[in-house]
């Protein structure tokens, strides 16, 4: 499956997500169950399996991993656990550190320690989509100039992990926003 | 009314919308453009949610069940909301209550089954009558029902949300839609105040807590997030009352286990409760000349930890859709739990706004479901759509009880996904899957939705064979699952065995027994039904080759007229098979047009359309 064919986008990683949103939700529109209450068995089949896609491509498209991953799919570069180089030395040495800093802030109980570095990471996080939108952009979808850039999908899984483990220790010091 | 459409014999099915509610269940309608909730003749809508059971089949529903409860606490179910789609052994089955349970013999189904003296009824069935009574009333007031949409909390679980569309069959119902109850009191207030912005509803029933935050966008109520708790309500703020009530008065075991008295407390402090609503200070008598005093400020000392898991759902509501409290342009209070003083002021600051309550809390929910029922039988505007999602995460058990999740909570429904496995050993032919639903890691820890297993792969040497199961949830909320085998492309409808939750076959089965005189009853059930049918599909064809007469191909017009032709002649005998089959014929005359309209409708979304200006605008009212 195409996601960006799904919803009539061109396959790119720089997206205004507002306008594909509102695609999005013009497809449901068109092909929501709810729409074909009153037709036949084959086009009430055929709608939800188009909706289901719809549906399915809105969720890769507004997720940046996810996006970057269908990208590098397409373009015939395998992705995934297996199949991404390991991720460099200083890339986990980094992680480790802010892995412990964040623990260390934990047991003080620091809301404001832990906000600090997430956002940090989240500039970093931006910082790497920036990038690999870039990245695509450069390559024209040419497989061996995209598959310098996979290791960048890794680190994205590395800060995407640590914002999320913040977020669980955010909710956990019980702050409400 | 006009007098017109109460003398009119062969007044048009209409649609409704019930809220089939832990406390009290009502059913809503449509009339000009305005939903309105159906009275009994005592001009009363809140049909109390309580089933008695008598000798000899005698079934009381609502307030004379109720009245009977004290005296029969064992034959008379309350709150059976609260057992929907349980299992017989669900924690929730040892809580206070009066009821006598009964495990599942060797081969039955686990469901909760209550013994209510000369008979065993299962939730389901309690709700189907609670529904069915429903069905009536609403029968006396528009003469004939079409599809209904119920309510469900949208943080059901499958097994629930499965049930509860069991019970709507076994009431005799079409259901049209399961739907979503904040997401229908959305609906009652969207349609009603035409505001677009971001709302959050706060949904305290009797038995289950909501929350969802939605935004509203030209007509769309797309559902953003939702979290909320199946176990949470009112009845948790009676039973803390009533653990104080048996400790003040020094009660034990003793009085724990017996049901009247169980009964008796309950309904005090539901009293109490409701007292205190407008009162600082309550006294009641339990029983004869014992009396307690409650004040306001104790009991909400009482509801303080209740109130806090509410505010732990709709933190983490706010945070799944990337909100902050400040972004919401309204919080909607829905339930009749609401009406407590210490949940306003909580959510008043929980979200540092006074809440919306001008629909009244207790009719909102069907109301929207009367609105989404009527859009749904195509008797409205066609601009509105609902886009709900899913509440829990779906996952499957992998090695070490882990779980795998293959669709994230807060996905937008109909959605699916697929998942591949591969076999660990030389000619395995067998795959056994558990579906759970949950956040949290271990499959355990989850609720468990089914088990079943894959059979009939060809003999291959390990890791050869490759199964891609496809895992659909559709927009009830309900979830179907299918499997394929790569390699040799043989393809299985699995049969999913529900963990909780009666089969197909069980289901069936029921619905036999509770028509009078089985074979007969049903074909001329299943005619009917056939016959509304082909209605639909004629009339939605019709509308189609007016609409769109450009798309149709050579000898398509002729196909398609003869196909109706033969079904309408088919709907004025009486043969419902025959009715079916030509509905297939018309479905297959058309298909190709269809598919045409619905490459149009897609194209023209993706330019950034409406489809309904295209259509010939909205309809204005």
């Amino acid at each position: 499956m195409d996601p960006f064919a799904t919803l009539g986008l061109e396959r790119t990683f720089k997206l205004d997500l507002r306008a594909v949103e509102k695609t999005h939700r013009e497809l449901s529109r068109a092909l929501h169950p709810d729409r074909y209450m009153s037709s036949g068995a084959s086009e009430r089949r055929d709608a939800l399996t188009r909706a289901v896609e719809v549906n399915e491509a809105w969720r890769v498209v507004r997720d940046p991993i996810r996006r970057a991953e269908a990208l590098f799919t397409l373009a015939g570069i395998a992705v995934g656990d297996t199949h991404e180089p390991k991720p460099a030395a200083s890339l986990l040495m980094d992680m480790m550190e802010q892995r412990e800093t964040l623990a260390e802030v934990r047991a003080k109980r620091d809301l404001a320690g832990v906000q600090g570095l997430v956002d940090e990471m989240t500039v970093r996080q931006q910082k790497i989509e920036a990038a690999l939108g870039d990245a695509f952009e450069a390559s024209k979808g040419d497989h061996d100039a995209l598959t310098a850039f996979v290791a960048k999908l890794g680190e994205l899984r590395y800060y995407r992990r640590f914002l999320e483990e913040a977020s669980a220790i955010v909710d956990d010091l019980g702050a409400p926003s | 009314m006009t007098l017109l459409e109460i003398f009119d014999p062969k007044a048009a099915p209409k649609p409704i919308g019930i809220d089939l509610g832990t406390t009290h269940s009502l059913v809503a309608c449509v009339q000009d453009e305005r939903p309105y909730a159906i009275s009994d003749c005592d001009f009363e809508v809140l049909l109390p949610s309580v089933v008695a059971y008598g000798p000899k089949g005698a079934v009381e529903v609502g307030k004379l069940a109720k009245a009977r409860a004290s005296d029969h606490p064992r034959e008379t179910i309350v709150s059976v909301k609260r057992f929907m789609g349980r299992g017989a052994d669900d924690p929730e089955t040892l809580r206070l209550g009066p009821y006598k349970f009964l495990a599942p013999k060797e081969g039955e189904a686990n469901v909760v089954r209550f013994d209510v003296g000369d008979r065993v009824v299962t939730p389901i069935e309690v709700s189907a009558d609670i529904l069915r009574t429903l069905k009536r009333l609403a029968e006396d007031e528009l003469r004939a029902v079409g599809g209904a949409v119920i309510t469900v909390p949208a943080y059901f679980d499958d097994a629930q949300r499965q049930a509860t569309k069991d019970a709507g069959r076994l009431a005799g119902l079409e259901v049209l839609r399961l739907l979503n109850e904040p997401t229908a009191a959305a609906l009652a207030y969207g349609l009603d105040k035409k505001q677009n912005g971001t709302f959050a509803v706060y949904d305290l029933g009797g038995g289950t807590f909501d929350i969802t935050i939605l935004l509203l966008d030209d007509g769309v109520f797309q559902v953003k997030s939702t979290g909320g708790d199946s176990a949470l309500g009112g009845d948790d703020m009676d039973r803390a009352l009533a653990d104080v009530i048996f400790e003040r008065f020094g009660w034990g075991e003793k009085e724990k286990n017996d049901p009247s008295l169980v009964r008796v407390v309950l309904d005090q402090a539901r009293a109490i409760k409701h007292g205190l609503t407008t009162s600082l200070e309550v006294e009641a008598e339990i029983v004869a000349g014992k009396s307690v005093t409650f004040t306001r400020v104790e009991f909400d000392g009482l509801i303080g930890k209740l109130l806090e898991r509410t505010g732990v759902a709709c933190r983490r509501a706010l945070k799944d859709a990337a909100l902050k409290p400040a972004d919401l342009d309204g919080v909607i209070l829905v339930g009749g739990s609401t009406r407590v003083p210490a949940v306003r002021t909580y959510v008043k600051s929980l979200f540092g706004r006074e809440p919306l309550a001008d629909i009244d809390p207790d009719q909102v929910v069907a109301l929207g479901a009367a609105l989404q029922a009527n859009l749904l039988a195509g008797e409205a505007r066609d601009d509105i759509l609902l886009l709900d999602v899913t509440p829990l995460s779906l996952g499957i058990e992998v090695g070490g009880g882990v779980v795998d999740k293959i669709l994230p909570r807060n996905t937008t429904t109909p959605t699916g996904a697929r998942a591949t496995y591969t076999t660990q050993e030389d000619q395995q032919t067998g795959f056994e899957i558990h579906v759970v639903q949950g956040e949290r890691e271990l499959a355990a820890d989850c609720r468990s939705l089914a088990r079943f297993t894959l059979k009939g792969i060809p003999p291959m040497p390990a890791g050869m064979a490759k199964l891609e199961v496809t895992f659909r949830v559709d927009a009830d909320g309900l979830l179907t699952v299918h499997a394929r085998e790569e390699t040799t492309g043989i393809e299985q409808n699995v049969s999913v065995k529900p963990s909780f939750g009666l089969d197909d076959a069980a289901v069936e089965r029921m619905l036999m027994e509770a028509l009078d005189h089985g074979e007969t009853d049903l074909k001329a059930r299943r005619l009917a039904e056939n016959r509304v049918e082909a209605g639909r599909i004629v009339q939605a064809t019709q509308k189609a080759l007016a609409v769109d007469a450009e798309l149709l191909a050579d000898g398509d017009l002729v196909r398609i007229q003869a196909a109706i032709a033969a079904l309408e002649a088919a709907c004025r005998a009486d043969e419902p098979s025959r009715i079916h089959h030509l509905i297939e014929e018309l479905d297959l005359a058309s298909k190709e047009f269809a598919t045409r309209r619905m490459n149009r409708a897609i194209a023209r979304a993706i330019e950034g359309r409406r489809v309904t200006d295209v259509e010939g605008g909205l309809s204005t009212h």
